[in-house]
């Protein structure tokens, strides 16, 4: 007898709908958050858009998490907070999770493991910015955090480098808040947010946005005092000579997100290099038995509409697992999709409705997205535009695919 | 007035051209009549909705979400910014309480969107 | 020293702008260029291997200004008036130790660094390698420190409770012709007291090293080798001199002194002027500078950069201790001379440094042709290593003389001074024997003019350093959280800090209230996230324990605060 049904492992949105989901099959469910509170990322999440598919509504980000938080306290569900796993080991099919917190350590057991661990920012090193290492450079989400959860402005007038959704929203809540953002560098030819973002929180604010440019020095000793920007030929990387030096005490990071899956390596878990999430099937089920996956550490997200829906999957699938045995076929996207989720389709397992999430790997307009079973058309849907920085969503039936069948996604101009 | 404007209601993200004559917009670039629309208000009353936050009194939640229960004009959006700068919460306030009640005569709330107290 | 000969050399050499003169002090190198490696290189030429004379450098860079050394704003009153035995000036490995070993004896030491923290010079920014001492030239003082202050480093690290892995050095060699040799110079590196030393064929290297390349040869290993971090001893040892009861002043830089005959009188500081029986030279690379304050300049320092990059720690199952490929094709290559492999005492793997002389003592930025260069070199003894998993990367600068040797020793035309100067890789290796040299001759000096120097019977050698809970058995670690459970907090995800580690760095003896400081001392931030997560929490809890405004909080010096002040509250803006 195992001490839970279920463990779920970070209380971010990804984690809150998967605890409640398994909850709701009448399971014992532990979830564990390393914060202080519940939310996860959501909690510094001030500004609104969330929850237009899920609640009809657009809620901010707090508002988004608070609804769930709410449903987990009323639940059975038990929440430990400011809990850090520190191991997690299988033995006889059962998962030891070693947990550290304030009161001590704890090892708790149970027969399924939900990851919802979510993802990380990229840092300036990651992107090989030279230069001095001063003080003043932040990724978005560090200074989102000091601005809305602890009040404090990180930034009087500011460089933002990357174009992705946190980096476009800081650029407007830094300037509502009376910094001066200068502008935001992208080193892609093409925006990586989307497009009402940079409409709201760029163009409303005329601030400006310089793709094809990246930032390749820093200045300054102690604080930051400037920062080289130089144009990127098509292969991104700087061209000489034109190097421009622009004055600012703040350079603003917003150049891609990770997930983070350390606890996932330390099961073997096999991670998609597309994805750096776990490879997993339409449950989310790793390719360690009994361990799920969910939210932005499967990949990451526009919409945490979405975020929510992968937790109910693999909250569900979790509480449902019982070691059966699995049959996997591989779900093989064609070279024009960035990327595509699952990768497996487990034909033991109900699939008339497999949601498939993709992106494109470039800006296409008019595309035909066509889903094969051993070269047959299964599913066709066309796409008036497709962006990379837009999470496509499709549902598709494979409930007749059989061992041994090949399932392959391919687009073209339609 | 000619004017581009990317519309964002769906993700075609057409860019609209936008012509104003005396009161008069016409627009082209829009690849359906939803286009037109956004461009149509974008032009002459544009709207947009607010969040931020508000300082509170209590050290260990320093500040507090908060947003406007709809849209106002954009034009008031920087004076908005100065009214809630000025607030300090001192009650232990829930998500959802109206913190200003018809906020600078807009015809809207400014409400919470966090708890004060949220351990 | 036949100065003709130097000059013949030179002109024969191509440095037509240069000349030298003898000096008493010295070999004084005079003309002008504006390219700064050709005056190293005349430096270089003018350079006799061994002996006590040195070059001293006087030829005038034309290029670029140099920029004047950094020195706090600060200017108070902190230190004025003391009257120390001993005034070490200097808080990197070299000062601290010497710091450290004095205070074995009953004497009133002053520790004095410009910088915020200490080892904030090349005691913070090198590879952390405890080397074996094989490459050294016979009979300099490099390879007699460092053959002595190797032997020394497992007492010292436990005295003062810092990690340290004697894991070994290996080099890789891309040719087996060298085989011969290396089976006659293991005999010899076995006499010299370096333990097992052995040779490996193609099969062996492989077996004992599996990351390098198939085609590599053969290697050697050397058992004394090892790793540590070069930073928290350097603090261990500032910590354990300040616990014996020396006195430490940071943000102070030595100004000027006032010298009377062959005499320091007094040291003039922007905190105040002391009065110091004996100094300590350990400036690192403004070591000329102060000998020159103290009129006993008779050496010159050349600034030489090394980068070096620390990869995440998954790369770090692939090297099992330091490694490095010689030999064969691959020759001294410009900048890349050097540097290797190196598993980290906290198991990321670094890679680097190289070399690139500067006149800029403290350019520690990074250019992305260097690192490009390194790895493009080190690649070649393994495949493993990629720039994608770079977490960081950082300069230091080298403070050789153009000996290329370390400068031990009393002052020459200057009584009361004692110069340890020139240190360099291996630095941090020869730092505890050098410590214990320039301790005696300070005590020395004391004794020379009718002081008597006691033993100091309260001597305390050990310090108990940060507890590393992550590192604790469940059992112990449970029993440390119920103690105090801030230390079952974790605030930093990525290397697994607690709050009770983070608060316990900001409070020992030497003082720490900075980001950076926090950081190298029990490492929240040092992760594969760079404290994207954990960095507002550090800088709350510093503000915390410190008692001040989170917009003075600062990630190192007093002028890189993180923060503008509160974005919100009506008057509470003002």
């Amino acid at each position: 007898m195992t001490d839970f049904d279920v463990i779920v492992i970070g209380a971010g949105p990804a984690g809150l709908a998967a605890s409640l989901a398994a909850e709701k099959k009448g399971k014992r469910v532990l979830l564990v958050e390393r914060a202080a509170r519940m939310g996860g990322i959501l909690n510094q999440c001030i500004h609104d858009g969330f929850g237009l598919i899920r609640f009809g509504e657009k809620l901010s980000g707090c508002e988004y998490a608070n609804r769930y938080i709410n449903e987990v306290r009323a639940s059975k569900v038990e929440v430990s907070l400011l809990t850090f796993v520190t191991r997690i080991e299988k033995k006889d099919d059962i998962f030891h999770i070693t947990l550290v917190s304030r009161s001590g350590i704890r090892i708790v057991t149970s027969t399924a493991l939900v990851l919802s661990t979510g993802c990380r920012e990229r840092t300036a090193k990651q992107v090989s910015i030279q230069g001095t290492r001063p003080a003043g450079v932040f990724t978005a989400g560090s200074a989102q955090y000091y601005l809305n959860i602890l009040g404090e402005m990180p930034a009087k007038k500011c460089v933002i480098l990357g174009s992705g959704d946190i980096g476009l929203i800081m650029a407007r809540r830094l300037t509502l808040e009376g910094a001066e953002v200068i502008g935001v560098y992208e080193v892609k030819p093409t925006p990586s947010g989307l497009t009402r973002n940079i409409a709201q929180c760029l163009d409303d604010f005329d601030v400006p946005l310089h793709v094809s440019h990246t930032v390749t020095r820093l200045y300054g000793e102690s604080r930051l005092t400037a920062v080289e920007i130089a144009q990127v030929d098509e292969k991104m990387r700087p061209i000489a000579g034109t190097e421009q030096i622009v004055e600012c005490d703040t350079l603003i990071l917003s150049v891609g997100l990770i997930p983070e899956n350390e606890l996932a390596e330390t099961l073997d878990i096999e991670l998609d290099p597309k994805t750096k999430g776990p490879v997993c099937d339409q449950n989310y089920e790793t390719s360690q038995v009994g361990v799920f996956v969910c939210g932005n550490a499967l990949h990451v997200n526009d919409l945490v509409d979405y975020v929510s829906e992968s937790g109910d999957v693999a909250g569900s699938a979790a509480a449902d697992y019982c070691g059966r045995k699995r049959e996997l076929v591989d779900i093989i996207a064609g070279k024009d999709f960035a990327y595509a989720v699952p990768e497996k389709l487990d034909v033991n397992s109900e699939a008339s409705k497999t949601v498939v999430f993709f992106r494109s790997r470039d800006v296409r307009d008019k595309t035909e997205v066509d889903v094969l079973v051993n070269g047959e058309s299964v599913y066709k849907r066309k796409f008036m535009k497709l962006k990379p920085p837009e999470m496509e969503r499709i549902v598709v039936d494979f409930s007749r695919v059989k061992v041994g069948d090949r399932i392959s996604l391919e687009m073209w101009e339609a | 007035m000619v004017k581009e404007i990317i519309c964002i209601v769906c993700p075609n993200g057409c860019s609209l051209r936008t012509e104003k004559n005396d009161g008069e917009v016409t627009v082209t670039g829009n690849k359906c009549p939803k286009g037109e629309e956004y461009a149509k208000s974008e032009l002459l009353c544009p709207q947009r909705t607010l969040t931020s936050t508000v300082a509170t009194a209590f050290s260990e939640h320093p500040v507090l979400p908060v947003r406007i229960t709809g849209a106002i004009p954009k034009g008031e959006i920087k004076i908005a910014m100065l009214e809630i700068n000025k607030i300090i919460v001192d009650t232990k306030l829930k998500c959802g309480d109206v913190i200003v009640k018809n906020f600078m005569n807009l015809g809207v709330d400014l409400v919470a969107t966090d708890d004060v107290d949220i351990y | 020293m036949n100065v003709d000969k130097i000059n013949k050399k030179l002109k024969e050499n191509g440095f037509t702008d240069f000349s030298v003169r003898e000096s008493p002090e010295g070999l004084v190198l005079e003309g002008e260029s504006s390219n700064w490696n050709d005056i190293v290189n005349a430096g270089f030429c003018t350079a006799k291997k061994f002996g006590k004379i040195h070059v001293i450098n006087d030829a005038r860079y034309t290029g670029d200004e140099i920029p004047p050394m950094r020195r706090p704003e600060l200017n108070d009153k902190a230190i004025d008036g003391l009257y120390p035995d001993v005034l070490v000036i200097g808080g990197g490995i070299v000062g601290a130790s010497i710091a450290r070993e004095l205070m074995k004896w009953d004497l009133d030491v002053l520790l004095v660094e410009k910088e915020y923290d200490l080892a904030l010079g090349a005691s913070g920014r090198n590879d952390g390698c405890v080397h074996p001492g094989i490459d050294l030239v016979k009979g300099s003082l490099k390879q007699k420190y460092n053959l002595a202050g190797n032997r020394m480093f497992d007492r010292i690290t436990i005295e003062l409770d810092v990690d340290f892995d004697r894991c070994g050095q290996s080099v890789a060699f891309d040719s087996e012709k060298l085989l011969p040799l290396m089976h006659l110079s293991k005999i010899y590196f076995r006499l010299m007291g370096l333990g097992k030393v052995r040779v490996f064929n193609q099969k062996q290297l492989h077996a004992f090293e599996p990351a390098v390349r198939e085609e590599l040869k053969c290697g050697m290993f050397f058992p004394t080798g090892g790793i540590v971090c070069p930073y928290n001893l350097t603090i261990a040892y500032g910590e354990n001199a300040v616990d014996n009861g020396a006195k430490l002043s940071l943000n102070t830089a030595v100004l000027g002194m006032e010298i009377e005959g062959n005499e320091i009188i007094s040291v003039n500081t922007n905190r105040g002027t002391v009065y110091p029986k004996v100094v300590v030279n350990a400036a690192g690379v403004f070591a000329e500078n102060i000998a020159k304050m103290a009129h006993d300049r008779f050496y010159s320092i050349h600034p030489r950069k090394g980068t070096n990059t620390i990869l995440d720690k998954k790369t770090a199952r692939f090297v099992n201790t330091s490694y490095t490929l010689r030999g064969g094709e691959v020759k001294k290559e410009g900048n890349t001379k050097g540097g290797g492999i190196v598993r980290t005492i906290d198991n990321n793997v670094l890679v680097g440094p190289d070399a690139v002389e500067t006149y800029k003592k403290e350019d520690f930025t990074t250019e992305d042709k260097n690192i490009a260069a390194v790895f493009e070199k080190q690649s070649k003894a393994t495949e493993k290593i990629s720039r994608g998993d770079t977490i960081t990367y950082f300069s230091g600068v080298r403070a050789p003389t153009f000996e290329e040797d370390f400068i031990v020793e009393k002052g020459r035309k200057i009584r009361n001074i004692v110069h340890a100067a020139g240190i360099q890789s291996p630095g941090i290796t020869a730092a505890p024997a050098i410590a214990l040299d320039i301790s005696k001759m300070c005590v020395e000096l004391l004794s020379e003019c009718g002081e008597k120097v006691l033993r100091n019977s309260k001597f305390n050698p050990k310090r108990h350093g940060i507890p590393r809970v992550a590192r604790l058995s469940d059992k112990e670690r449970s029993a440390l959280i119920s103690q105090n459970p801030d230390y079952g907090e974790i605030v930093c995800r990525c290397e697994e800090i607690s709050r009770g580690e983070i608060i316990d760095a900001l409070n020992r003896s030497v003082p720490c209230d900075t980001v950076d400081g926090v950081k190298k001392r029990c490492r929240p931030g040092m992760g594969r996230c760079q404290g994207g997560f954990c960095g507002p929490n550090v800088a709350k809890i510093i503000s915390e324990q410190k008692n001040i405004p989170l917009e003075n909080v600062c990630k190192g010096d007093d002028k890189s605060g993180l923060l503008f002040g509160r974005s919100k509250g009506g008057d509470r803006n003002d």
